[in-house]
């Protein structure tokens, strides 16, 4: 679509919008109340396409959020319960924003105890939070405690109960007819609803964003990329409880009366089926399934009962003729869901997933990638301006006396390890050495039982894998973790996450400040990009590289998060020996000219012995052999791991 | 009644409501264990197992309650056909909306179970109308304690709760000896702990994943069987609840662990016993799911499961 046309399309929906309820009144169809009512829903479902479609996180209990906005409204607005807000002019306008922070509260108060568990458990766990809210409510209308004939409490009422609360105080504007038009309602909802997708879209886009959707994409990955998970999750669930304070407070003033009936299991799929059917993590989607859902229920299921009762009465088939098909709509919505998911997992609008191309070693032969030179020109200027702080002295990284066990086992005995900066070492031994585990161990993935890991002379002893990000220390994974269905440009965005600063307001307001940073950082990122020879694929989907660029890609995204000490896992592995060539000069250029220093773990003894400063040898365990390649080489119990024992030195 | 002759008979209900959710867990833990799917719908197949037991008593022509013959004859056979059915029932679940997306995520076949579980519902709905419906008092009840033995106390004991565990107890020995004993049972165990290996050794592993929906149908058909017989009653939303306390109860107890299913169901069955004596039934609901959710929060290996080792 062309930018002219582009505008007109907007100009039209904006008139269309802006006309629709006065035509509505001028033909006399009096669909506004129906249609707000299905804009609030729509307003749900985008608040919870954040925490299920960006965050990745499946609520099954989104209906209580909901719940919790529209009590939140009711009881504050509302005589039933003598609340001193109720009544006044302002009321309204207060008490939406009050209803949104107790909501986004809810979702801290509900996310935060959530955050370890595995995806499905936290689907229960939130249906769970879903069943308890309406029977709270219910039940906290009329308490009564009595202890051995002792009333401790006596009929009190904190939420109306059964009976729900009612009246609900209306929204005042002067000259406005909110009490006996529906088109005023239409507006206000509009206006919300409109406010909340231009801060939703640019949050999509902004660091916390991308932070969603790579805890989404890999949780591990992301926390050793310098994205922190429990808080990113935990604004996942506050934001999109926030929207449903909106929509649930309007929700109350509108209908003038809830109940806890309204806030059901059902509910919560019904928006589910809105988010999943137009597409989960797509804005134009939710929207989209959220409009059909709701024309479906409300339009085509009553329709469709009277012509398949005419139809019945036409054959004379009386089961046909008496059939209600509005009784149907909860068996429609789960056959919806099903067919959704089996027939187009990404929704209705959401992006058609490509065929992946098949990485065998067939393709790798045929096609032989030629990976660009690393040049020492195409280093982006901004990583060197930042080693330029680095000072040589003490070493960068030093391990004494790391243990981890695991079951009996002992994955790592005492192995001690010293990174000077600007070194590079490698850490190579037999298979089940202990290599990666060790790597995993300093990167924070697995608390250590003993010794210690001292950073630029502090601790990483106990610290998160992101905040381990955060002091100088990156990775890459012997199995390649990228974001997969993030594009390439994106991938290495999440890398700067941690160098970045917008906060919530910041992504929704963009201030100049947040404006500045954001540009500075895609233009890191696109110069990160040239340098490991993937210019020209910034917009392609991660997975859908072949398989070096993709190796490239993770360490163009591990330099993203600044790093001192880069900790590359077999980044060789799989690469044909011009892409192997390749790779190592670019390590090598890192220490040259950045001062980086590297710990590789590889398999390649070429590489290893060509590039290395210093090599530690691990065998079960243990540290058997540390010293420059020359005496590695020649060290006898390195060629007894390798070889086993009564075999000669081979010459190499 | 005194204050204890009410903590013994809640605790008679207790073991009754927990014998049918340990039932009822079996089928979540075994399902969970060999494709770590938690299959939303199996609430809902109990429930139909319920409606379809009535209508093969109904096609038996047993209307009222049931003879001694009819007892030895009619009984076992509307067991083997209900089981049957909702076997049948599940494993086309399966076949349907679970395996089609045996290589998805894992939230997507979850999604599909929620789907099919609201379909299953409605039609029940549909079926048997919104109101609750009858289910006639097939089974003999006859008081034990009062009536057989001339005691005289409070406690209310009848030929009903027998047949709860006397049905429940033989179910569970024959499915510990079928997990432990027999060539399915062990490639069951294998496809659990590693579905690529169990392939390379050999195993079926679809097939494997088909029985072990055809058994967990099986048990939850005969859990509804004996709900119905024992309660009178059938409502078509009960499914969504009793799967949602058996799937705690499958949780509490570990889950992919069998042991874990019964113990969790009896746990379930007695606090639910119990909180609707010393609390108040409307809270009962609450009570359950906050143990739910502490459980998976604070030990989601529950008591007696292993801590799964979480792939990274």
């Amino acid at each position: 679509m062309t930018g002219a046309r582009h505008a007109a399309g907007i100009t039209a929906l904006v008139v269309g919008l802006l006309v629709y309820p006065f035509l509505d009144r001028a033909l006399g169809f009096q669909t506004v109340h129906a249609v707000s009512d299905g804009m609030i829903y729509v307003l749900l479902a985008l608040g919870l396409n954040i925490v299920v479609g960006y965050a990745g996180l499946l609520d099954l209990g989104y209906a209580a959020f909901f719940a919790i906005g529209a009590y939140a409204m009711g009881l504050l607005n509302s005589p039933v319960l003598g609340s001193p807000l109720y009544g006044h002019p302002w009321s309204f306008w207060l008490c939406i924003w009050i209803a949104a922070a107790v909501s986004a509260l809810l979702g801290v108060a509900i996310g935060a105890p959530t955050l370890r568990v595995r995806g499905d458990y936290l689907a229960i766990i939130t249906l769970g939070f879903g069943e308890i809210i309406p029977v709270a409510i219910r039940n906290l209308g009329d308490i009564t405690i009595d202890i051995g004939g002792w009333r401790l409490v006596d009929r009190l009422n904190l939420t109306g109960g059964e009976n729900g609360v009612n009246p609900v105080g209306r929204p005042y504007l002067p000259g406005v007819p909110f009490e006996t038009d529906p088109t005023p309602w239409y507006f206000l909802i509009l206006v919300v609803g409109l406010g909340s997708l231009w801060a939703m879209t640019r949050l999509r886009d902004s660091r916390l964003g991308r932070a969603w959707m790579a805890i989404r994409e890999d949780e591990t990955a992301a926390d050793c990329t310098g994205v922190n998970p429990v808080s990113t999750k935990l604004l996942a669930f506050a934001l999109g409880a926030s929207f449903s304070g909106f929509a649930g407070s309007i929700y109350a003033a509108k209908l003038q009366a809830i109940t806890p009936g309204a806030f059901e299991f059902q509910v919560s799929i019904m928006l589910l089926c809105m988010v999943v059917l137009g597409g989960a993590g797509s804005l134009r989607g939710v929207i989209l399934g959220g409009m059909l859902i709701t024309v479906f229920d409300r339009v085509v299921l009553s329709q469709s009962t009277f012509l398949v009762r005419a139809l019945g009465r036409a054959t004379g088939l009386p089961l046909l003729a008496t059939i209600d098909l509005t009784l149907w709509r909860w068996f429609f919505f789960g056959l919806g869901l099903v067919l959704v998911m089996l027939l187009r997992p990404q929704g209705l609008a959401g992006r058609r997933e490509r065929v992946l191309v098949v990485r065998d070693e067939d393709d790798t032969l045929a096609a032989e990638p030629v990976a660009p030179p690393a040049r020492t020109e195409a280093i982006p200027a901004w990583l060197r301006e930042r080693s330029a702080e680095a000072a040589a002295g003490t070493p960068l990284l030093e391990v004494r006396g790391l243990a981890r066990r695991f079951e009996g086992i002992v994955a790592v005995n005492e192995v001690d390890l010293l990174v000077p900066r600007a070194a590079i070492i490698g850490l190579i031994g037999p298979n089940g050495a202990g290599k990666t585990t060790f790597f995993n161990v300093v990167t924070g993935l697995i608390r250590p039982d003993g010794g210690s890991i001292t950073f630029e002379g502090a601790s990483l002893v106990g610290l998160r894998p992101n905040a381990i990000v955060a002091r100088g220390v990156a990775r890459t994974f012997q199995s390649i973790r990228l974001f997969p269905h993030m594009t390439v440009l994106e991938n290495v965005l999440v890398g700067e996450h941690c160098r970045l600063a917008a906060t919530v307001p910041g992504a929704v307001l963009r201030p100049p400040s947040v404006r500045a940073e954001e540009v500075r950082a895609r233009e890191r990122a696109r110069a990160l990009l040239a340098f490991v020879g993937l210019a020209d694929k910034d917009g392609d989907d991660a997975r859908n590289l072949p398989y070096g660029d993709q190796r490239r890609l993770e360490i163009a995204r591990a330099l993203a998060t600044e790093p001192k000490l880069l900790l590359l896992d077999e980044p060789t592995a799989g690469m044909n020996p011009n892409e192997t060539e390749r790779l190592t000069e670019l390590i090598g250029l890192l220490r040259r000219e950045l001062a980086l220093s590297v710990l590789l773990i590889e398999h390649d003894m070429e590489v290893v012995m060509r590039i290395s400063d210093r090599i530690t040898v691990l065998d079960y365990g243990t540290r058997i052999a540390e010293g420059t390649p020359a005496e590695i080489q020649r060290h006898p119990r390195v060629i007894e791991a390798y070889l086993g024992t009564g075999y000669e030195p081979a010459a190499r | 009644m005194n204050w204890w002759e009410v903590l013994v008979q809640q605790t008679i209900n207790g073991i009754t409501r927990g014998s049918v959710f340990a039932l009822i867990a079996m089928g979540y833990t075994m399902v969970y264990g060999i494709i770590e799917l938690i299959n939303f719908a199996h609430g809902d197949v109990f429930m139909l197992g319920l409606f379809v037991s009535l209508t093969w008593f109904t096609l038996l022509g047993v209307t009222k309650t049931m003879t001694g013959l009819q007892l030895i004859t009619l009984l076992p056979l509307v067991f083997v056909l209900t089981m049957l059915t909702t076997a049948a029932l599940n494993v086309a679940i399966d076949r349907v909306a679970y395996r089609p997306l045996r290589r998805s995520p894992r939230l997507a076949p979850l999604i599909t179970a929620i789907g099919v579980s609201f379909m299953l519902e409605n039609l029940a709905l549909l079926w048997k109308g919104p109101a609750p419906i009858a289910y006639p008092d097939v089974f003999p009840s006859v008081e034990i304690l009062g009536g057989w033995f001339g005691l005289d106390s409070a406690i209310f004991l009848t030929t009903k709760d027998v047949l709860v565990i006397a049905a429940t107890v033989p179910l569970m020995i024959g499915l510990h000896y079928f997990v432990t004993h027999t060539r399915w049972g062990k490639a069951m165990r294998a496809t659990a702990q590693d579905r690529e290996t169990a392939q390379a050794m050999g195993i079926n592993v679809e097939r494997t994943i088909l029985v072990t929906f055809l058994v967990g149908g099986a048990l939850a058909g005969a859990a509804g069987l004996i709900q119905g017989m024992y309660y009178n009653i059938g409502m078509w939303w009960m499914g969504y609840q009793a799967g949602l306390r058996a799937f705690t109860a499958a949780v509490l107890g570990g889950i992919g662990s069998m042991g874990g299913a019964a113990l969790g169901g009896l746990v379930i069955g007695f606090l639910s016993a119990w909180s609707d004596q010393y609390i108040s039934a409307r809270w009962t609901n609450a009570i359950v799911f906050s143990i739910l959710i502490l459980v998976l929060v604070f030990r989601p290996h529950g008591l007696l499961g292993e801590r799964a080792a979480d792939k990274t």
